[in-house]
């Protein structure tokens, strides 16, 4: 479409060129030149529609490739678990998702279409030429291929910059969002003032920085503003040289107005596709530097289990009813060390609590078994299956509250949970009363930092959606921490529910009575089990 | 459109930047334009001239000074658009900063507690793009379209000159819809879905960010792919809109340089007219056309801004709103003296707009240099008291005196100058830390933060980092363990020079030995400071003098 934009273009010029000549020239009255003017406004309509169409194809093109690249950062999310995930912030992440893959829109929608154009229209223009003036001609196709030649080696250094640039860009909107996050305790501590300062002092940083990139990267479309400019003064003073005269060789004592005109308006046209390109020429450089990154994160996400992935497979069919680990160890990609070589067996039902100081392994060793990161050494096997190929119950330290209803607090993980179930469930951990307290019931807004709802609230809101999964295993991490009396005593009973229900249970703790409903404890420490 | 205003006084406020800017930009046009219109007018009159030597007349033409010009308008078109490029980026990213900074610092004039039911993780990063999508202003929007009005009213003034009235009025009739397409039918067409797309990318932003951080949850329970599946079903109904935004702007885009277009030809079949009946030369009737078929560069970059228009006004909309906060009524001026150190409830209630109250018919009152530890089960509004005692929030009836003299009344900030307040979420800036410590006491020495880092029980773990002080606290602060990062907190609120201090939880996700050694340490600290302490059970309190249990 694009290409028959450019052609159209072509019909246009030479017409237009013709009716000067004609009125000029051979002095034709204007009523004679009608068809002329009509073929002109034909060239200009259809050319208007066909660039119509060609901004339907690029803009159908580029959604394709889009939801192609969200599917991908989606499944490698996936891949890499919700340990890795936590290294990077999710404010980052998700502006990776939804705007880096944003910004492969110009490349896919209006570079890639433009190269096809740059040398397709070009190649148009140049045969017409040389049809009417060969040596105007050869001035064209001198500047032509200069052009990209420049342009790529300009290009070149722009892409690292542009990588950089990216990087900067991603830093400086993280610190924004950061400080903007802890205004309040900015606030409490009267320091807003200078984080301002701080801000700007890193805006302007990043400034530089930038401008070093675009300094260079703009030196690429000044070359071809340049060439074009250029070759437009050459070819108008040859022909108007050619049209008086003075000329006396080649094919210039044969030019017309014409010619000449036609010659004059499509030079510039010539140059137009190129131009474009180079503007687009940054869409590719923000391509490449999204794209980069991208593939930086599907591959990084690929999970670092070197050689374990067939022992752990044959001791998964080996072990259908316990979970055992043999030899099992994690390196943390800094070189820590989270677990080393701890091999035990837990028995179906048990109730396994696990001790030592902070730092000792207990969060690790729960990360392990929920198949939230792989062994780097030996074996994991749970059920008779690898870990995470199953339905696990999870109660973290700080359990996720979504922004949303209470229902959507449940459904997170209970998809499919009716609203009878979903009573019952808050009913077994005491929240009944609260929720009849809401005006909309089940319906009613929870929203994000604990607004609505108390600390110890929001944790018998997490305990609700352990009674509602089917789970075999239910890992916990500090189940206790900063619970008041009350809902502790309540954790314990539900702890017991669920053990008489035949779960089993392992759960990181110091607290007494925890320890107390444990039938067995392991210590953890400096990632080694030091006695059961 | 209003809701731009206060964003277009602080572009404004660069006025002089902005106009430079602008005069490369239309140096940069006028340049290209006048290249064309000189050549195509060098070659109808040397074509002319050449048929009149041709036929034996002698003729005078003059080829150096069109020649000479054309040569100029080349190379000044080269160097204004490089420099006009370059200047403008930076301009560009200069308001940038400036919007960022005013907008951080509008957020900043309010407590950040008070507006806390609005917040989310899908406002914070939105704030970003929303931010994106005002930096845009100007070099997009004002100055094209302002040079637009400008070049074409002065071609056609121009027209009107050499031609007729009559001729002029066409022209700019066709200009002016071209003009009109470009812009306004633009944002007709696209205001709606370009508005719907801002709130729609909240929205999948907001469940990108819930995905990543429930993942956990989510993968426990076997629920990961489903959630994935909704949210790639919200991120293609995005880029189906921008696929439909974009063909609407394409086909006015396509629409707007034909009639333009259109306008040249026009000026030609006038002009040739004018040529017939000897009104004017041959020559000049070629250069109108190419003139006009210059402006093409400016109008083709104004659908593309237009078409996002809509969205850009819905971000102002959104970024105005959440400056605004709630109001400080009442709230005014300084302590007139040294206030004391004590807080006096009388009556206090509180609750949230539309949930019942947390907090009824409170009494209590803290005495200088008291030490208080309130107890109380979850949900019974002790983070309340503590926001309270702050000056972060008011109860919604009754009173909370600050300072010890009832009646008065100070502005918050200036209430917080004598606090240092633990709030019971442990937030640590991305930085390191001896900065985050450092927000407590910008004046302190290494000697008292290492003072203050053996009170909370770190200096071992500390004396271990490779960079001490200097360790950078990661996304989150997620580097260090809860319990860490609690004993961070609560070291950053000891090192503040303040004679009141209000903890909240203060021994979060320790665990009970480390508890007692800090518990130890810090009452020394805190001696001769006036203590308010809350904590879900006493042994998760500090040491107190009176303890009093709601």
């Amino acid at each position: 479409m694009g290409t028959l934009a450019g052609l159209l273009t072509i019909v246009q010029m030479g017409s237009l060129a013709y009716i000067i000549h004609a009125a000029i020239v051979l002095e034709r009255p204007v009523d004679q030149l009608t068809g002329w003017f009509g073929l002109l406004l034909l060239a200009l309509a259809l050319r208007a529609v066909s660039q119509g169409v060609q901004s339907r194809f690029m803009a159908h093109g580029s959604r394709t490739v889009r939801d192609n690249a969200r599917r991908q950062l989606l499944a490698a999310w996936h891949k890499a678990g919700p340990l890795r995930l936590l290294d990077e912030s999710a404010a980052t992440l998700s502006r990776e998702w939804l705007d880096q893959v944003e910004a492969l829109h110009g490349y896919f929608a209006r570079y890639l279409p433009q190269i096809q154009l740059a040398v397709l229209i070009p190649l148009a223009i140049l045969v017409t030429v040389i049809g009417l003036d060969w040596l105007a001609a050869l001035f064209l196709l001198v500047a032509a291929p200069l052009i990209p030649l420049f342009m790529a080696l300009v290009g070149m250094g722009a892409e690292s910059l542009q990588r950089r640039h990216f990087q900067t860009m991603g830093r400086l909107s993280g610190q924004f969002l950061d400080r903007v996050r802890g205004l309040t305790t900015l606030q409490l501590f009267n320091q807003t003032g200078p984080a301002a300062d701080i801000l700007q002092a890193r805006s302007d940083d990043f400034r530089r920085i930038t401008m070093k990139t675009l300094r260079v990267a703009f030196l690429s479309s000044a070359v071809l503003e340049f060439f074009a400019s250029v070759s437009i003064a050459v070819i108008a003073m040859y022909i108007g040289f050619g049209l008086l005269g003075y000329i006396d060789f080649g094919p210039a004592s044969e030019l017309t107005l014409f010619s000449g005109l036609f010659i004059l308006l499509l030079a510039p046209e010539f140059f137009q596709p190129l131009r474009q390109l180079a503007q687009h020429y940054h869409d590719r450089a923000a391509a490449l530097g999204a794209a980069e990154l991208i593939v930086m994160r599907l591959s990084d996400s690929e999970p670092t289990r070197p050689q374990t992935e067939n022992t752990a497979h044959e001791e998964a069919i080996a072990s259908p009813d316990v979970i055992a680990l043999n030899h099992a160890g994690v390196i943390f990609s800094d070189g820590r060390v989270g677990l080393n070589d701890v091999s035990m067996t837990i028995d179906k039902g048990e109730r396994l609590a696990l001790t030592g100081p902070s730092g000792g392994g207990k969060s690790t060793l729960l990360h392990l078994l929920a198949g939230f990161m792989p062994a780097t050494s030996g074996s994991v096997a749970v059920f008779g299956r690898r870990p995470g190929d199953q339905i696990i119950g999870w109660l973290g330290q700080s359990p996720y509250i979504a922004h949303g209803t209470w229902k959507d607090q449940l459904r997170l993980t209970a998809p499919h949970a009716s609203t009878g179930e979903m009573k019952e469930a808050l009913a077994f951990v005491g929240l009944t009363g609260t929720l009849a307290s809401r005006p909309q019931g089940l319906d009613s807004p929870i929203s994000e930092a604990g607004i609505g709802l108390s600390g110890g609230q929001a944790r018998r809101l997490s305990l609700a959606r352990l009674f509602l999964s089917p789970a075999e295993l239910i890992l916990m991490d500090e189940p206790t921490a900063g619970l008041d009396a009350d809902t502790e005593k309540l954790l314990l009973a539900s702890l017991k529910t669920f053990a008489d229900q035949g779960r089993t249970l392992v759960f990181a703790t110091h607290h007494e009575s925890l320890l107390a409903l444990a039938e067995r404890k392991i210590t953890l420490r400096a990632g080694r089990c030091v006695h059961e | 459109m209003n809701e731009l205003l206060p964003w277009l006084r602080l572009i404004m406020k660069r006025r002089g930047r902005l106009a430079a800017g602008a005069a490369l930009m239309a140096l940069t046009v006028i340049a290209g334009l006048g290249l064309l219109a000189l050549s195509g007018w060098f070659i109808t009159a040397s074509a002319a001239a050449g048929l009149l030597m041709a036929a034996g007349v002698r003729v005078a033409f003059d080829v150096y000074v069109p020649g000479g010009g054309i040569r100029f308008f080349a190379l000044t078109r080269t160097l204004a658009r490089y420099g006009e490029r370059v200047y403008n980026h930076n301009t560009v990213l200069t308001l940038l900063a400036d919007l960022r900074i005013r907008l951080f610092r509008g957020l900043a004039s309010r407590p950040a507690a008070s507006h806390a039911s609005r917040r989310g993780s899908d406002w914070l990063s939105r704030l970003t793009s929303d931010l994106d999508n005002l930096d845009t202003l100007y070099l997009r929007l004002m100055a094209p379209t302002g040079l637009a009005l400008l070049l074409s009213g002065g071609l056609v003034a121009m027209v009107a000159w050499v031609y007729s009235g009559l001729v002029a009025l066409a022209a700019g009739l066709m200009l002016g819809a071209a003009l009109v397409v470009a812009t306004f039918v633009v944002y007709h067409q696209t205001a709606t879905l370009s508005r719907r797309r801002v709130g729609k990318l909240e929205r999948v932003r907001g469940l990108s960010i819930e995905h990543l951080e429930a993942q956990a949850e989510l993968k426990a329970a076997g629920t990961d792919k489903t959630n994935q599946m909704r949210l790639l079903d919200l991120a293609e109904n995005l880029s189906g809109d921008q696929a439909k935004m974009d063909q609407r702007i394409g086909w006015c885009g396509s629409g707007s340089s034909l009639l333009m277009h259109t306008a040249a030809v026009a000026s030609l079949w006038f002009g040739l007219t004018l040529v017939e009946s000897g009104q004017v030369s041959g020559p000049i009737v070629a250069a109108l056309p190419l003139a006009l078929l210059g402006l093409n560069e400016l109008y083709s970059v104004l659908p593309d801004t237009f078409g996002r228009l809509g969205g850009t006004i819905s971000s102002a909309t959104r970024l105005n709103r959440d400056m605004k906060g709630s109001p400080d009524e009442g709230l005014t001026g300084q302590y007139g003296s040294k206030p004391q150190a004590a807080i006096k409830w009388q009556n206090a209630s509180f609750g949230y707009p539309g949930l019942p109250p947390i907090i009824t018919n409170w009494s209590f009152h803290v005495h200088t240099a008291e030490r208080v530890g309130i107890v109380g089960r979850s949900g019974t509004g002790k983070s309340s008291l503590a926001d309270m005692a702050a000056g972060l929030v008011q109860p919604t009836s009754g009173h909370c005196w600050l300072g010890g003299k009832p009646g008065e009344q100070p502005h918050w900030q200036a209430w917080l100058e004598h606090v240092s307040y633990l709030t019971q979420t442990t937030r640590l800036l991305e930085d390191t830390l001896r900065n985050n410590l450092l927000i407590g006491a910008p004046e302190a020495t290494d000697a008292e933060l290492w003072h203050v880092l053996e009170a909370v029980c770190l200096t071992e773990l500390v004396l271990t980092l490779p960079q001490k002080l200097d360790t950078w606290l990661g996304a989150y602060g997620r580097q260090v363990s809860g319990g860490e990062a609690r004993r961070i907190a609560l070291a950053r609120v000891l090192v503040k020079p303040a004679k009141l201090v209000i903890l909240d939880e203060p021994f979060t996700g320790l665990d009970s030995h480390t508890r007692d050694r800090v518990r130890t340490r810090i009452s020394r600290r805190l001696e001769g400071k006036t203590l308010v302490a809350f904590a879900h059970s006493t042994e998760a309190l500090p040491t107190v003098d009176k303890m009093i249990e709601i």
